[in-house]
């Protein structure tokens, strides 16, 4: 399994290397982070002087050979519109974001499950068809508007109906000012962007599982499990819904490992400074030594998830061995 | 049995949440209503208190002189307190605004020729001091030039470099001498953009990494601290020499969604916000917002305009730009807009508001919606209306394209008001919008464009017309292609009035100039103003103490005075 990890990896390697280098490319191209100056009185000149101090004024491949061998050398660079070390700027956003994930993804794991495993036993009864209906309103709700809902719905609205102090639950970031650590104040502004970043995945990796669970149930081996007497919820959850987690587990692992790239919307709307705020203002001012350190990022993550979910198969189903 | 504990649980939760938000009284006061002790939160008094403002937008970098810097949210949530300055901006009774010395200087600056050159001279408070308790002194003036004039990266030079130097006779005084007669020297050592540095703390030191990411001296009422992504939090500076802050702690929370910052205001997680006036806000302000006070100031730094290329067909012609403008009713725009909120007056000057008395509002009055006018103009210019009621001249219809930023509804609008306006008119406008660093970075310098929608901004109150409409500032060879003047504007006798506006320390004569210049450019039609942005102020009625917006220095401009009720 080491060989087959490792083999995996030195895959990845050339990989990053093109993809980073295409976004550099592409970055430095579209935009030019010293173009804001044109709006001062210096204009030309203040953007010439910015140009060369960023090191703009060399070519593309120049500049990324230089920020790749400093990268290599554990140093990332300078963020050109905040002037920080980048490496200081990942891991604070990183936190942010990786605490919504691992709530988000717990949640929207074990609802999904429960939620496709119980509509699939219950093919075509009133509660399937309910979430059936349900799944579908959550994948076609937008999380911003899914947000600004919940935050009118479940924030302003109890506040003023039932004349409280403050919201039950908050709308502005994943602490209150001063507050730090894991609280009330911590879970009360948790719940909103949790729900916002879990309605979409609980709803669509429900109707997996319950398409995979179908699956399984109409199987021969499940008929002559029921024929042998086994109970009902040992067949249902360990000869069923095990291996009807194949399929969900696949689905769960790629769609997790794409979340650290960041949850733009979810972070923007609820003031969140996460990998997807990083890369949302450093998109907008083409901050090209944070997007590519953050690309690396997201990238990594993505080959891990999909790692997992390789080695989850081996986990659920013995006769799927790596080498 | 399981079932009945999970149920427990989850009551428990969700009862300890709502306790949560039910408050209890006692303890410190907090801007966002206040918790009980549960969740460490303060809780709302009289007296000293926490305050949490909304804040739209976190500033890149806290080196306020660098090219990381230039956010107005930076000077209103962190420059403004921290940074001592020159001036102060007021308002006269006669509702203009003007420059008052700060609490920094001891007298107002005063400006006299020495050796044929103008010589200001600075008297700093003998009082005034850092928030470590060393003095202000005119070693800080020399350096914050020093650093401006001579230093890498910097974001604004105007001013300083025509300072030829700064002398220091005594700690209490500085000098500056300038290379020639320079009439906006009181944009510069805090005036404008930038504060007085502490030459103490930074002399013989990386000023960037010092301040970039927040710095922990103050020459103003608050000392900051800036968590990134999160908040600039001031508390008062034990050493300020002023009156004493309020309130124990000022919290400026990030907020940068519009919708969102509404909602955490109503549901009392701030108690302040300051928006932009884009359309929901100004939505939301109709509709009304319970136990918050408002104001809406037309009264600001900011002018909104249709920007013409005079260097472009079909605005190469003056009748045809005085016909667009009399194509366009800008009365019914600034109603669509602003109506809602009480703004209904279009501009009548491309000099901002709070430099009225520089400008001459009868120049721009007579655009109003004329169709005959536009007729008589473009006939008498050889124009003839085409098969498709535009407009066309030797083969060419008067077909404009309209350029304005990306993602702002409210420009979206204004646009679509003004096609339909021009279309009416017989002029075919059609609309392109790009992100604000294409536009303002590419597209306007290089003249790519007939007709713009956006906003100059000022950031003092010293009149910058010839900036952007004297001939000499068109982007050129001569000028390093750094002029602003992107509307290409070339009017016979302009440059010589903006010059005097621009270089004079005469302010009669300044105002007298300005005032001619508005009536040479409105006579010429060289770009049509539409609206003042007005500035929208929103706190609740917790607070006490504030006194409204500064077009300079926002709603904030008196934070030391502001208190909170229980």
């Amino acid at each position: 399994m080491l060989t087959y990890v490792g083999r995996r990896v030195l895959y990845a390697i050339p990989v990053v290397l093109v993809a980073s280098f295409l976004l550099f490319w592409l970055v430095r191209t579209a935009y030019d982070p010293c173009v804001k100056l044109r709006n001062t009185r210096e204009g030309a000149t203040a953007v010439r002087r910015c140009q060369e101090n960023l090191g703009l004024d060399q070519p593309i491949p120049v500049q990324y050979g230089k920020w790749l061998g400093n990268a290599l050398q554990g140093d990332l660079g300078t963020s050109s519109r905040t002037n920080e070390q980048v490496a200081d700027m990942l891991p604070p956003a990183m936190w942010n974001t990786v605490q919504l994930i691992f709530f988000g993804s717990v949640l929207s794991i074990t609802l999904a499950l429960f939620l496709g495993v119980f509509s699939a036993v219950r093919q075509y009864s009133v509660s399937d068809y309910t979430f059936t209906a349900l799944a579908f309103i959550g994948i076609a709700m937008p999380p911003f508007f899914f947000g600004l809902l919940a935050q009118q719905f479940l924030a302003v609205g109890p506040k003023d109906w039932f004349h409280l102090n403050q919201p039950i639950f908050y709308i502005v970031g994943l602490h209150g000012p001063g507050q730090s650590g894991f609280n009330l104040d911590y879970l009360r502004h948790l719940v909103l962007p949790v729900l916002t970043l879990t309605v979409q995945s609980i709803a669509s990796w429900s109707r997996f599982q319950r398409t995979s669970m179908l699956d399984v149930m109409s199987s021969d081996y499940i008929r002559t499990a029921r024929a042998k007497g086994v109970p009902r919820r040992s067949v249902i959850w360990r000869h069923g819904a095990r291996n009807a987690l194949i399929p969900f587990v696949t689905v769960v692992a790629l769609d997790t490992g794409a979340l650290f790239g960041g949850l733009i919307i979810t972070e923007t709307i609820f003031s969140i400074p996460g990998m997807g705020r990083l890369f949302y203002d450093s998109l907008n001012t083409g901050d090209a030594n944070v997007l590519v350190a953050w690309m690396i990022i997201s990238a990594f993550f993505i080959i891990l998830f999909n790692l997992i979910a390789d080695l989850l198969y081996g986990l659920l189903d013995p006769r799927v061995r790596l080498t | 049995m399981i079932g009945q504990r999970r149920s427990l649980i989850a009551f428990v939760a969700v009862a300890a949440m709502a306790l949560g938000a039910c408050g209890s009284s006692g303890g410190s006061k907090s801007g966002a209503g206040g918790t009980s002790s549960t969740t460490g939160r303060p809780t709302p008094t009289s007296g000293n208190g926490t305050l949490v403002i909304g804040a739209e937008q976190e500033m890149d970098c806290a080196d306020w002189v660098a090219s990381c810097a230039g956010s107005s949210w930076g000077v209103w949530e962190m420059m403004e307190h921290t940074m001592p300055r020159v001036f102060e901006y007021q308002q006269a009774a006669n509702g203009d605004w003007e420059n008052v010395p700060s609490i920094m200087m001891a007298e107002a600056p005063t400006v006299s020729t020495v050796n044929g050159k103008q010589t200001i001279t600075y008297k700093i408070n003998p009082n005034a001091v850092w928030s470590d308790n060393e003095p202000i002194t005119s070693e800080d003036f020399k350096y914050t030039w020093d650093q401006i004039a001579n230093g890498k990266d910097i974001y604004d030079r105007t001013g300083y470099d025509k300072i030829e130097s700064v002398d220091t006779p005594d700690p209490k005084t500085a000098v500056v001498t300038f290379k020639e007669e320079y009439g906006g020297w009181p944009s510069l050592f805090g005036g404008g953009l930038y504060g007085i540095m502490p030459s103490h703390l930074l002399q013989g030191k990386s000023r960037s990494k010092m301040m970039a990411n927040g710095y922990s001296f103050s020459g103003g009422p608050w000392i900051a601290k800036w968590h990134r992504g999160v908040d600039v939090t001031l508390t008062p500076n034990p050493n300020w020499y002023g009156e004493k802050p309020k309130l124990s702690k000022v919290i400026f929370r990030f907020i940068p969604d519009t919708a969102a910052e509404f909602q955490a205001f109503k549901s009392g997680e701030v108690l302040a916000i300051y928006p932009q006036p884009q359309l929901d806000a100004v939505d939301a302000l109709k509709s009304g917002i319970e136990g918050a006070d408002q104001q809406i100031n037309a009264d600001t730094g900011n002018a909104e305009a249709l920007w013409m290329n005079n260097a472009k067909f079909p605005f190469k012609s003056v009748a045809v730009r005085q016909a667009f403008a009399y194509s366009i009713d800008r009365a019914a725009i600034v109603k669509r807009l602003f109506g809602g909120i009480g703004v209904t007056q279009p501009q009548q000057s491309l000099n901002p508001p709070i430099q009225s008395a520089f400008a001459d509002t009868s120049a721009f009055e007579k655009y109003t919606l004329n169709l005959n006018m536009v007729n008589q103009l473009m006939t008498g210019d050889g124009w003839t209306k085409n098969g498709s009621g535009i407009w066309a001249k030797n083969g060419k219809t008067a077909a404009i394209t309209l350029n304005t930023t990306t993602e702002n509804k409210r420009r979206e609008l204004t646009e679509q008001i003004v096609q339909q306006q021009a279309k009416d008119a017989g002029f075919d406008v059609k609309i392109k919008n790009q992100t604000p660093a294409d536009l303002f970075g590419k597209t306007l310098p290089a003249g790519n464009y007939q007709l713009g929608l956006y906003a100059q901004v000022v950031t003092s109150l010293e009149p910058s017309l010839c900036s952007i409409a004297c001939s000499q500032n068109i982007p050129s060879k001569a000028n390093d292609n750094s002029g602003q003047n992107w509307q290409r504007i070339n009017v016979s006798g302009l440059d010589p009035l903006l010059e005097t506006v621009q270089n004079s320390s005469n302010r009669p004569e300044q105002i007298s100039a300005s005032k001619q210049a508005d009536l040479l450019m409105g006579q010429n039609m060289v770009s049509l103003p539409i609206d003042p942005l007005p500035n929208i102020s929103l706190w609740s009625k917790r607070i006490s103490g504030v006194k409204g917006d500064n077009p300079i220095f926002a709603m904030f401009w008196n934070l030391p005075e502001w208190s909170l009720n229980g």
